[in-house]
């Protein structure tokens, strides 16, 4: 699918050929307005055909920010445990890393105790316990890779496919093919624990529209930015003033009555107010059963945080949202530093992984439970891997016991949506320094979640910039949808 | 214009041998209708540039069977032919060529097929590659831009909306030249003035006002990719990127030559080379001044994305700074995307990847230095104030070593808790800690960190304890820094523009965009579709010996020539996008192949030809299209052309346009009565909400504006943070900065209905708009140059003024421009 909206974004334009296009143009906010017949279906985010036949409705992509360890998680290296403290083999070779002199460092050993699980006998190591649990649901990928060596590069592979900012994010190219399933909900929300470093643009639409950028679901103050009335103006007074406005702006539309725009600001208002209610009532957890609460781990100060946010996805999905992420360890999380264990990453990662182990696996359970995982993918992963050696170049064989950034080889994991579980995709070298059998670039990991979706790699284009973009630039070759279903 | 060349070409060929002219016609369809992808692209395998290439064919067989029309792909399929359950035909999403086009072709082919001695090329046909026409209009109107569009309609059968009115006119001619309001005393007074060159005066008027550089440089300042900071995880920020902004500013309202403007971004240093010593006095001379500011020009390459990463590997950091030059350079002055002959040659533009590494060539050896901007004698009283600098140093660190004896007391209290064995193995050099040894360490180093005596990635958190005499000195240390910092100068005022690198690397060919693929060196030049298919060095330079570099003081030259086939059409073209809502040619920053061609081309060509010769006046331009009857028209309505032109390409109406973000901004400050007209200087940085604060990784990299009134300046002066755009302008389509922008989206979604009903800026705003007057009326004449009506005033009556003011700012009347 090759949509244009043609008039007024950056870097192109066309003149408006068709009554479709104009009304694109509009770019009608999320959901736009049944009320108006001049719109009937033409609103960029009304809910559109994919591809092909979908496995998956809607998209949690699970992010670990900072960079979660693969080697001390989903990819066991017994190896590295017997070459722990010596030097790295030659045989491995070098790669460009953020502080390490690779020829400097020792080898560490993951502390973490691995085992089998499920009927499948995937390996997890005992950080997951709870999501062990689920193994047979998983489908680890253990062969990703991309170039991104610091965090905000690495959090750009991740979400928008390249390095450097301006590209649009997964969730936003998704959206932008699929549309969304509530018109009164954003059809892309983000959940942050405190700012990422990338930024806004991690979730933002970069080229695309901005309607299809990430919308931030805050869990203290205003759930989304601006939805709450001041404090001095009632709803009934608020309302008032909405009908006035109304009527004077179906005033100044009775003489402009071609000019579609108008009329789609004038929806936008009624589609706010009836935001007003329908976020709030999004975040609001309190119909949650006990048992439910408890399932994602709301009853336990660690874990209550990430399993809010995990019980509002699943919220999020049921009404309709297309694609959810969830960031563990943003400024707020992991005393600042997230899951970026550049020193003593085994307490560091046993303090993360415990604020997310339960939420997830209660995720995956309420998912099943109500049989929405089978059309829910759900996506775990991060900025990288982990290195195998310690972290740090200064002065030789530095003891902090941390592991610094390794984009080389690294674990994602999927479930629901159709995925097959119990099964490992590819593998990393004997160190798990990089990825060596099947490898699955950023590209052929998007490809994969878009085939899910039902839409075509290749065919998801957008003209910008004097030419077709995809979320995929020429990769993709290595699309596991096929595979793994 | 493609099928007129066309057509042009078979009438010409007309009097050449028959044989001759249909191979002339064919090869002209070739060339304008499928080279664009059966050319450098070789779509399906298929190159259509030589007869060789054509006989061999592509994926789907040989395309040509010469002497045999029928049996020859190349026909078939602009006829279309079926290939298994679809439809073959081309050009591929096109309309079919015309009737004469394919009997051309057909007729070609049954003739031999005979080809030219040279291969064909894409890019010699396509309009913008030619100079403009000096063509008058068809119908002679006052003004000729009218005669222009006049034949246009009469050919489309489309009537003219009547002249909007003068309410109309006077709001629109503020926010298109000033980017704000009329006041309703402004708006009185036009009303009343019946004068035949009222209307003139007002635009003279406006043009000659400071506001209208603030408007219009914000407009280039898109076009430039404009932002204060770097962008990415360290978001360096640029200190003298503002002296770039207000140039801009300067340059328009200065009424710069556009020639002069291109020349001095591009190589204001290598044209006027010079430096601002004094002679004599303390003035610096005016011709050192003025070559100051052209050499402020340059700044335009010092603002774009740093790539922080690529720091790590310098050739990396050098070859993003290249793209970037060159990509922005392409579609700021040439209107073209460059950037897509970074990997590979263009696909649809007759551009390769040689002519981008060229191009890349003209920037090498150039890079971002610091000069000073103030005269010698300031510099050296600097010099002679340093030691107040020294003075700041020594308080600082006076304070320092207090806060490092009470970290040290805390540390061993920490420490007490551990044995000698433990202690004894921490302080053993880390890399020679025995494994035992390791763990005992960690222990101490745990306990450390979590006493917040550390450094992490939180920073050393604990909170430190002193003694008295301690907690005395320290406090008369801090009040004796203060005074020493307020008597401090901390730098000489400087400028970031280009120079030149101490060392020039050369630039090589490289392989899909990967700078470690290198191939062989490539010297500066210009696009060789620009010098007739040939390769051209852009300067001669010596084998060895010492050097003044001229690559880009070259291309300066080239690109400001009034021969130049894109310049001129391009900036006029933006101008005209910035008063109509649409250019021309609708995307400004590319006029190649992949772009549909002008809809008024032969008034784009009149326009860029007067630009010229009016010396490039951007305001006689601006003149010029705001005195046309196009101009001056209704944006209403008009039932007749609804079928025949609902777009409006003709240009039969004025369009609507949306208030940009900063406008909007701008515009809500000015009824409100708040507007700080200050011009120019360090950005603007605004109070954030707590909530809007949430979401930036580093508050320390919004260093808030402490004085209230400088919250209230235009918004052309706030700070642009890229990897932290301000909220309230990303609502608003403002755009990425990452790349240059030459249009803005205009989207309308609910977020900005919440921002402007519920957000704080409009909460002060309305509030503020609400006590500018006792009477309701006025605040409607404040906000949208006008009394409400009887029944507005009555529906109205019950509302409490700021409540008014808040409906009166969230209008449509007020938010789009008739």
């Amino acid at each position: 699918m090759t949509q244009n909206f043609t008039d007024g974004y950056c870097g192109r334009d066309l003149p408006l050929r068709s009554r479709r296009e104009f009304l694109q143009k509009a770019g009608l906010g999320f959901g736009m307005i049944a009320a108006t017949d001049l719109l009937a279906g033409e609103n960029p985010l009304a809910a559109r055909k994919p591809h092909f036949p979908a496995k998956a409705d809607s998209v949690i992509f699970l992010f670990m920010h900072g960079g979660p360890s693969h080697i001390d998680t989903f990819d066991p290296k017994p190896l590295l445990n017997e070459l722990h403290g010596q030097p790295v083999p030659e045989s491995f070779g070098s790669v460009d890393l953020q502080f390490t002199k690779v020829d400097r460092v020792p080898l560490i050993g993951s502390p973490r105790t691995f085992r089998k699980r499920g009927d499948s006998g995937l390996e997890i190591s005992d950080l997951f316990e709870n999501v062990a649990a689920h193994a047979d649901a998983l489908t680890v990928v253990r062969s990703c890779h991309h170039d991104g060596f610091t965090h905000v590069t690495g959090q750009n592979w991740m979400n928008t496919g390249w390095a450097r900012v301006g590209r649009p994010s997964i969730g936003s190219w998704v959206t932008y093919g699929l549309g969304s399933e509530n018109e009164n909900l954003p059809a892309y929300m983000v959940m942050l624990d405190g700012p990422i470093k990338a930024g806004p643009p991690a979730y933002g639409a970069g080229f695309l529209p901005a309607v299809y950028q990430g919308t931030v679901l805050r869990s203290q103050g205003p759930p989304i930015l601006n939805i709450e009335r001041p404090g001095d103006i009632t709803e009934r007074q608020q309302r008032k003033l909405l009908d006035l406005l109304r009527q004077s702006n179906e005033e100044h539309y009775a003489a402009r009555s071609d000019d579609s725009e108008l009329a789609a600001r004038i929806a936008s208002y009624e589609l706010a107010f009836k935001m007003q209610t329908a976020v709030p009532e999004l975040a609001d957890l309190s119909a949650e059963t006990e048992a439910t609460r408890k399932l994602y781990g709301l009853d336990n100060g660690e874990t209550r945080n990430f399993g809010e946010q995990c019980l509002r996805a699943r919220r999020m999905v049921e009404r309709g949202v297309r694609f959810v992420q969830i960031y563990s360890g943003g400024r707020k999380g992991g005393a600042g530093v997230g899951w970026d264990g550049h020193n003593e990453i085994d307490r560091n990662h046993e303090q993360m992984a415990r604020s997310v182990d339960r939420p997830i696996a209660g995720l995956l359970t309420d998912l099943k439970q109500r049989g929405m995982l089978d059309r829910t993918l759900v996506v775990w992963g991060g900025d990288f891997g982990r290195t195998p050696f310690t972290d740090g170049a200064e002065g030789g064989g530095s003891n902090r016991n941390g592991r610094d950034h390794n984009p080389y080889g690294f674990t994602i994991w999927m479930a629901g949506g159709g995925v097959r579980g119990g099964q490992v995709i590819g593998s990393t070298d004997a160190i798990g320094l990089r990825a060596q059998e099947d490898k699955v670039h950023m590209h052929d990991l998007h490809a994969t979640i878009l085939s899910l979706l039902g839409l075509d790699h290749e065919q998801l284009t957008y003209f910008f910039q004097g030419r077709d973009f995809r979320l995929t630039d020429v990769g993709g070759g290595n699309n596991l949808a096929g595979r793994i279903v | 214009m493609r099928r007129l060349a066309i057509f042009m070409l078979l009438v010409s060929a007309s009097a050449l041998p028959a044989a001759r002219a249909d191979t002339q016609a064919a090869l002209a369809v070739l060339e304008a209708e499928c080279l664009g992808c059966h050319g450098a692209a070789a779509m399906s395998g298929l190159d259509l540039r030589t007869r060789e290439s054509v006989l061999q064919g592509g994926s789907r067989g040989p395309a040509l069977v010469p002497g045999d029309a029928e049996a020859s792909l190349l026909y078939r399929v602009l006829r279309g032919v079926r290939e298994q359950d679809r439809e073959l035909r081309m050009p591929s999403g096109k309309p079919a060529l015309g009737a004469e086009h394919i009997a051309a072709i057909a007729s070609w082919i049954r003739n031999g097929a005979a080809w030219t001695e040279r291969p064909l090329d894409a890019g010699g046909q396509w309009w913008a590659f030619r100079r403009p026409a000096a063509r008058e209009a068809d119908i002679d109107k006052p003004n000729p831009i009218d005669g222009f569009i006049a034949s246009k309609l009469r050919a489309r059968n489309l009537e003219p909306a009547p002249e909007a009115d003068r309410r109309t006119l006077i709001r629109r001619a503020y926010f298109d030249l000033h980017g704000l309001p009329p006041a309703p005393e402004a708006v009185d007074a036009f009303l009343a003035d019946s004068s035949p060159a009222a209307y003139a005066k007002l635009i003279d008027a406006l043009l000659a006002s400071p506001r209208y550089g603030e408007r219009w440089g914000r407009y280039w300042l898109d076009v430039v990719r404009y932002a204060d900071t770097g962008g990415f995880e360290t978001d360096i920020y640029f200190p003298n990127a503002w002296r770039y902004r207000d140039y801009v500013i300067r340059s328009f309202n200065d009424d710069k030559p556009y020639d002069r403007f291109v020349k001095e971004q591009i190589a204001g240093d290598e044209i006027w080379p010079d430096d601002i010593e004094l002679r004599g006095g303390y003035r610096i001379p005016e011709e050192k001044l003025e070559h100051l500011e052209a050499r402020l020009g340059t700044g335009m390459y010092a603002i774009g994305p740093v790539y922080h990463e690529a720091a790590l590997d310098g050739r990396q950091l050098r070859y993003e700074w290249l793209t970037d030059a060159v990509d922005t350079t392409g579609e700021a002055f040439l209107g073209l995307t460059l950037g897509c002959a970074r990997c590979h040659d263009h696909k649809f533009d007759p551009l390769s990847q040689r002519d981008y590494h060229r191009m890349m060539a003209v920037f090498a050896g150039s890079e971002p230095k610091e000069i000073p901007v103030v005269n010698k004698m300031s510099q050296f009283g600097f010099y002679s104030g340093y030691p107040r600098l020294l003075k700041v140093e020594e308080y600082k660190a006076a304070v320092k070593r207090i806060d490092a004896a009470a970290r040290k007391r805390l540390v061993k209290q920490v420490e007490a808790g551990f044995s000698a064995e433990v202690l004894a193995a921490y302080r053993v050099p880390r890399g020679e800690r025995a494994p035992e040894q390791r763990e005992q360490a960690a222990k101490v180093e745990a306990a450390l960190t979590a006493a917040g005596l550390k450094e992490n990635a939180a920073g050393r958190t604990a909170r430190l304890e002193y003694t008295p005499q301690e907690r005395d000195d320290r406090e008369r240390l801090l009040y004796e820094l203060g005074k020493a910092a307020l008597a401090a100068n901390y730098r000489i005022a400087s400028a970031t523009v280009l120079g030149h690198a101490e060392v020039r690397y050369p630039v090589r060919m490289t392989s899909r965009g990967d700078y470690r693929a290198a191939g062989e060196r490539v010297a500066a030049g210009f696009p060789a579709v620009f010098t007739g298919g040939r390769e051209q060095a852009a300067t001669q330079e010596p084998a060895s010996g010492p050097f003044v570099p001229q690559r880009r003081k070259a291309l300066a030259e080239w690109l400001a020539s009034p021969d130049h086939p894109l310049t001129a059409r391009v900036m006029v073209n933006r101008i005209w996008q910035g008063h109509f809502g649409r250019g021309l040619v609708a995307a400004a920053n590319d006029f190649g192949r992949q772009s549909d061609p002008p809809t008024h081309p032969d008034l784009l060509d009149w326009l860029a030809v007067r630009f010229v010769e009016d010396g490039w006046s951007v305001k006689k331009l601006h003149r010029r299209i705001m005195l046309s009857e196009a101009y001056r028209r209704s944006s209403l309505p008009v039932a007749a052309n609804a079928a025949a032109d609902p777009q409006n390409e003709m240009l039969w109406r004025m369009n609507r346009r949306r208030l940009d973000a900063e406008t909007l901004r701008d515009g809500i400050l000015a009824a409100a009565g708040k507007l700080n007209l200050k011009m120019g200087g360090r950005p603007v940085v605004p109070p954030l909400s707590a909530d809007e604060m949430q979401g930036i990784w580093s508050p320390a990299q919004w260093p808030v504006s402490l004085d209230p009134a400088e919250h209230d300046r235009r918004s052309v002066y706030l700070y642009v943070k890229r990897s932290f755009p301000y909220p309230l302008f990303t609502t608003f389509d403002a755009p990425d900065t990452s790349v240059s922008c030459a249009r803005r989206n205009v989207t309308t979604v609910a977020p900005q209905a919440l921002t402007l009903l519920n957000g704080e800026f409009m909460r002060e705003q309305a509030k503020a708009l609400a006590g500018r007057a006792e009477d309701p009326r006025r605040l409607w004449r404040l906000a949208l140059g006008r009394d409400p009506s009887p029944q507005e005033s009555e529906r109205t009556a019950g509302l409490a003024p700021e409540r008014l003011a808040l409906l009166l700012l969230n209008l449509n009347e007020f938010l789009y421009i008739d």
